[in-house]
């Protein structure tokens, strides 16, 4: 399936571009555009205005995803906390890594384009994942 | 003529009076951004690619609470009104700059509870003001300088 965000993706549209080929869609084929109106024919847009995979009521386009998907795993829950903070900022949620990721996140849209950027940010939530997996499995709820 | 590239991004937006917790929020999440309030309904950002987006998400929410938004793209007529956002914006920055100050004086008297705990709340503090601190005034050097002083004294009095 196509997918297709805008260019220049920063700490959020990385994030829903991860979820989807882990969670959603396997195959999935992500395009860039610079306006919403070039939106190929076909491709499933997300974290742009004015559609459903977006931000909505103060929730960013990762937690529109979660709740679209039905994706009730917690520890996506909790990912959402920090992606949540690092695009927002507002303080909604105690997210003490959220600074950092918006710096990576950031630094890595200046020397990389979308398709690489992609690839490097894939790791890095592939291993938050699995740091936070672990640390629910062992009950020590992050405060 | 003189380069016309737009540097400011504007929100116009009219929210229902009633209910007031849209108004509320939404409120809250420009002063988070920094922004500064034109007249009633009317406030700006410098323009980039961040500042265009946050403004982009509040029109939606405004959008979605059943209120009116646009955002637009622009320059002040002159520079003279364009110092004069720019000191508005510093100005409001310089205040929140002064209450970390203030805060940093109180602890160095030891009228926090923990010194520690305080000193991180300042830290953080001063890294959301800096967000939204487009025209930095002379007090933000003058508050992460306290800052960091305190951080030095606390490490010494308990290392």
């Amino acid at each position: 399936m196509k997918w297709a965000t805008r260019a220049g993706v920063h700490v959020d549209r990385a994030a829903c571009a991860w979820l989807v080929r882990r969670f959603v869609d396997e195959e999935a084929e992500f395009v860039f555009v610079e306006d919403p109106d070039h939106v190929p024919a076909g491709a499933t847009p997300f974290d742009m205005r004015g559609v459903e995979l977006s931000h909505h009521g103060g929730n960013c386009s990762f937690e529109t995803m979660l709740v679209h998907f039905g994706l009730l795993d917690p520890v996506l829950t909790d990912i959402a906390r920090i992606v949540h903070e690092a695009d927002l900022a507002d303080d909604r949620f105690d997210a003490p890594e959220a600074p950092g990721l918006d710096v990576l996140c950031r630094g890595l849209s200046m020397v990389r384009y979308d398709k690489a950027v992609l690839s490097v940010t894939g790791a890095f939530f592939d291993g938050l994942y699995e740091y936070r997996r672990r640390t629910l499995l062992l009950g020590n709820e992050p405060s | 003529m003189a380069a016309a590239h737009p540097n400011w991004v504007l929100l116009a937006y009219r929210l229902p009076r009633e209910p007031s917790t849209p108004r509320v929020t939404i409120w809250r999440k420009l002063r988070r951004l920094g922004v500064v309030q034109l007249i009633d309904g009317l406030v700006a950002l410098p323009a980039d690619a961040r500042t265009k987006e946050q403004l982009e998400w509040i029109a939606d929410e405004v959008l979605e609470a059943g209120g009116e938004a646009t955002l637009w793209l622009g320059r002040p007529g002159s520079i003279a009104d364009e110092r004069r956002l720019a000191a508005a914006m510093a100005a409001s920055v310089a205040a929140e700059y002064q209450a970390v100050l203030a805060g940093v004086k109180d602890v160095s008297r030891g009228a926090g509870s923990s010194g520690r705990r305080s000193l991180r709340h300042l830290e953080r503090e001063l890294q959301r003001i800096s967000r939204r601190d487009f025209f930095p005034p002379p007090e933000r050097e003058a508050a992460r300088a306290a800052v960091r002083r305190l951080a030095a004294d606390l490490e010494e009095v308990a290392p």
